[in-house]
This record gives structure tokens, sequence and C-alpha cells, in this order.
């Protein structure tokens, strides 16, 4: 092992066992690549076998009864301008992906990436944690599904097992008034800025009611979370401006935020209530039912 | 592993090289094709200094591998005159609005202006400047380069009308 990133193998397999092989044979040494734009920035030096998955036919989007699927390696600009994703609650993984780093870096970065970095401030997974996403995983064995939350175990640790990769993310079909925002909080340096904090929250009404909400925060803890507190304060309730703000603050007893070269612990604390608060305003706008 | 084999295509001419699985297409452009127009700036994804298009789309030629890049089109700030003494429209609104002055940006920033154009002929001032969020340029302020992408846009649109 050198101190340089100097993989001596690269591989294109044309279909998932092919793959699954190949992760399973270089073990640790192993490192997928779709876009790059995470494993070409940390280089790590362990890794000796680069598996691309651009011949996986996993760059699509398509809507049918049972849901959106998007293929694991759907650039994020394709799911920024997508028509599926451009209307109803699915806005929220489009407007994250609109606001994810720079034009160029969304070009080249894919879903599947910016899920398995596994960053605690990832803008994709949020939302597709607010829209009850699943994530098809393949290996040697049988494919699984699992929620996305399960995805994430630690910093930059996923709970995928040596030889797995992402395949697929699943959105189910929403069908009831529903509204879903995304909110990113970051410095304007330079536009790759990751965020302070951000949130994503998806809200099912039904009249001036809360039937069914998800909330979720990132770069508050060491992975994704949802706020299941605030959640669960919400669902049942009528909906006013009290209510969201109590929610919002319950939310923020949630978060475990860091100190970090972004932002201060107690900064991104104070955040959080006003970045939930707000994601939770725009949904209730969106569901069309906002009550004075 | 030996080296890899790939064919790209870069400015409309093919190449044939043997890459190692690590190298990058910036040094591929750089060292072995000789084209330094595309500059190394972060390496990192920030700065936008290494971008060059690939099918019409703007990526960044340091963190893509050359291996990944096979098969593909691509177009550095050296492919983009017709001929030799003829600059591009980008590349003239640029010099007259003076948007160069260091200069070490303005290839990728050309290159990024010239995705924005291809995608959109009639971009709004707003759209310009989402579409070069992802170049620094820490000599001009940047108004230069938008109103050098908005000019150059009147121009290429009203020479297609011609």
């Amino acid at each position: 092992m050198t101190a340089f990133f100097r993989p001596s193998e690269y591989h294109l397999p044309n279909n998932l066992s092919e793959a699954a092989q190949l992760l399973s044979n270089f073990g640790k040494k192993a490192k997928l690549i779709a876009g790059g734009t995470d494993l070409l920035v940390t280089k790590p030096p362990e890794v000796e076998c680069l598996v691309d998955v651009a011949n996986l036919n996993l760059n699509y989007i398509r809507k049918d009864d049972d849901g959106i699927k998007i293929g694991a390696a759907t650039t994020v600009d394709v799911i920024e301008s997508s028509e599926i994703l451009s209307s109803g609650p699915y806005v929220v993984l489009s407007e994250a992906a609109g606001v994810m780093a720079t034009p160029a870096v969304r070009n080249m970065a894919t879903i599947g990436g910016n899920i398995c970095n596994a960053s605690p401030a990832a803008d994709l997974s949020l939302a597709l944690m607010v829209l009850d996403s699943t994530a098809k995983v393949a290996g040697q064995g049988e494919s699984r599904i699992l929620p996305i939350s399960d995805i994430f175990e630690d910093v930059n640790k996923t709970t995928l097992k040596e030889d797995e990769l992402l395949v697929e993310i699943h959105i189910p079909l929403i069908t009831r008034t529903t509204g879903a925002s995304f909110i990113k909080l970051r410095h304007h340096q330079t536009s790759v800025d990751i965020a302070i904090v951000n949130v994503a929250a998806r809200l099912t009404c039904s009249k001036d009611h809360c039937e069914d909400v998800r909330i979720a925060l990132g770069a508050v803890a060491k992975k994704p979370v949802y706020a299941k507190k605030a959640e669960k304060f919400l669902i049942g309730k009528r909906l006013d401006a009290e209510l969201i703000q109590k929610s919002a603050e319950t939310a923020a007893g949630e978060s475990k935020p860091i100190n970090d070269v972004r932002a201060s612990a107690g900064y991104r604390k104070k955040m959080v209530p006003i970045l939930v608060k707000r994601a939770l305003e725009d949904c209730v706008r969106r569901c069309g039912t906002w009550q004075k | 592993m030996a080296k890899i084999n790939i064919n790209i295509s870069v400015n409309g001419r093919w190449y044939q090289l043997a890459v190692e699985p690590y190298e990058t297409l910036l040094d591929v452009l750089r060292n072995r094709l000789g084209l330094t127009g595309t500059k190394m700036g972060c390496g990192s994804g920030e700065c936008g200094a290494c971008t060059v298009n690939i099918n019409g789309r703007a990526i960044l030629s340091c963190l893509t591998l050359a291996v990944q890049a096979d098969g593909k089109e691509i177009q550095t700030i050296e492919g983009l005159q017709k001929r030799p003494d003829e600059l591009h429209p980008l590349q003239e609104a640029f010099v007259k609005h003076a948007a160069v002055q260091c200069g070490y940006c303005t290839p990728g920033m050309i290159m990024a202006s010239k995705a924005i154009l291809d995608h959109d002929p009639n971009p709004s001032e707003d759209a310009v400047r989402k579409g070069l969020s992802g170049n620094l340029c820490r000599c001009t302020g940047y108004d230069r380069q938008v109103k050098a992408v908005l000019e150059a846009a009147r121009i290429i649109r009203k020479a297609q009308h011609e």
C-alpha cells in the first residue's frame, strides 16, 4: 500500500453479479466509482481496485402505478430537471438536487453516490427520507430492499456489506393532499459549500389536520436523522402557527450537532427550529390548507 | 494490471491512449496531449478551473478519470476557435468586456459559458450567474463575465439568424 491513491485495477462490469463478484474478491481494497466527485476528492490510498457502475444501466427515472423508480447512477442534474419530479411532493427531491454543489458537479455526481457517501449533510438523502423512499441493494445473494435511512450507519459509513451495491431508489406514490419542502442553510463563499444545517419535511393533511408528517435533519448528527419526537407531536393535531413552532423546537432538542469549520454546535442548534418551522410552513402552503 | 487502452475524441480529433487507472482526464489533456489551456486549480471540485465539456455538458476534468472518458467527445478551450485567426464569440466578448484579468479561471469559465449557451441560446442573467456558480474568479467580481456571456449569446443568435 502506498500513501497515495494509486489503484492498479479498473473494471467496468456489465451486470450486477459481475460487480458483486469484483467487490467480494477485492473486499476493502475495492471501491465503486460513479461520478467520482467524492472518491477523487478523498482519494483513499487503500483502494486498489475501482469498479465503475457506468455499464450497469442504472441511469433512469421511471414512474408507474407502483411509484417512482430512480436508478442509482442517475446524475443529479437529471433529477434536478426531471419532469416526473417537477410536481407534487416529489419536488422536494428536485429542489434538493438543484441546490447541491455546482452545475458541473451536478452533471457528474449520482444519486447513489450521494447516498452511499453517507455524508451527514447529504441533500438528496434528506429529501428521499421524507418521501419514505426505499433502496434496493444487490450483492452476491438475493437483493434486498431497505428504508433509505437504514443505509446510514455513521459519518461516511453505510450498512451495506462489502459485496453489495445500491441499485435503485423507490419512492412510493403519494395520492393524498401532501406538501414537501427542502431548505438548506450554507455559506455562499463557494456554491459547493455543504450545508451548515439542512432540513426536509413532508406533510400530509386532511382539511387542516396533520395526518402524517416526516421531518429529516442533516448536518446535526452522525448521519441524516428523522426528528421523530417532532413528527409525533404533530400527528393528528390541527395545524396552526403555535403547533408548528413547538414542533420545530422539539426537533431542535433532538439534534446533536458538533462544532466544525462551517459552524458551531450552538449556532446549528439555534438554526434547526427556524429551518424546521420554515419547511413545515412551506409544506402547509403547498398542501393548500394553511389556516391563520 | 497493465495500463488501459482508451479512445477519446478531443476537439474533434480521436486519440488512442494507454492510461493508468488513476490518471485523471486533466492529467491526460495537459501532460499527454499538451493541451495546457485547461487548468488545475483546487483539485477537489470547488473552483471550476478544470472545466471541459463532454458531449456538450460541463464537467470537471480533475475529478474525471481518463478511463471514464473512454469513447466520449471532449471539448476544451483549444477547440473553440473554428479558424486560428478567428476567436469564438465567447472569447471575443470576454476580451471586449475585460472579463479576463489574471486569466487562470478563464478557460474553465468559458467552457462553462459554452455549456450554458449550448443548453439555452437565450439565457437570463440569472441563468448565466447560476451556470457560472461553480467557477471561481478572484479578480473580476464576476459582473464582467456575466455581461460577456450575455453579449456572446446575442451575437451567436444573431449569426444564426443571418
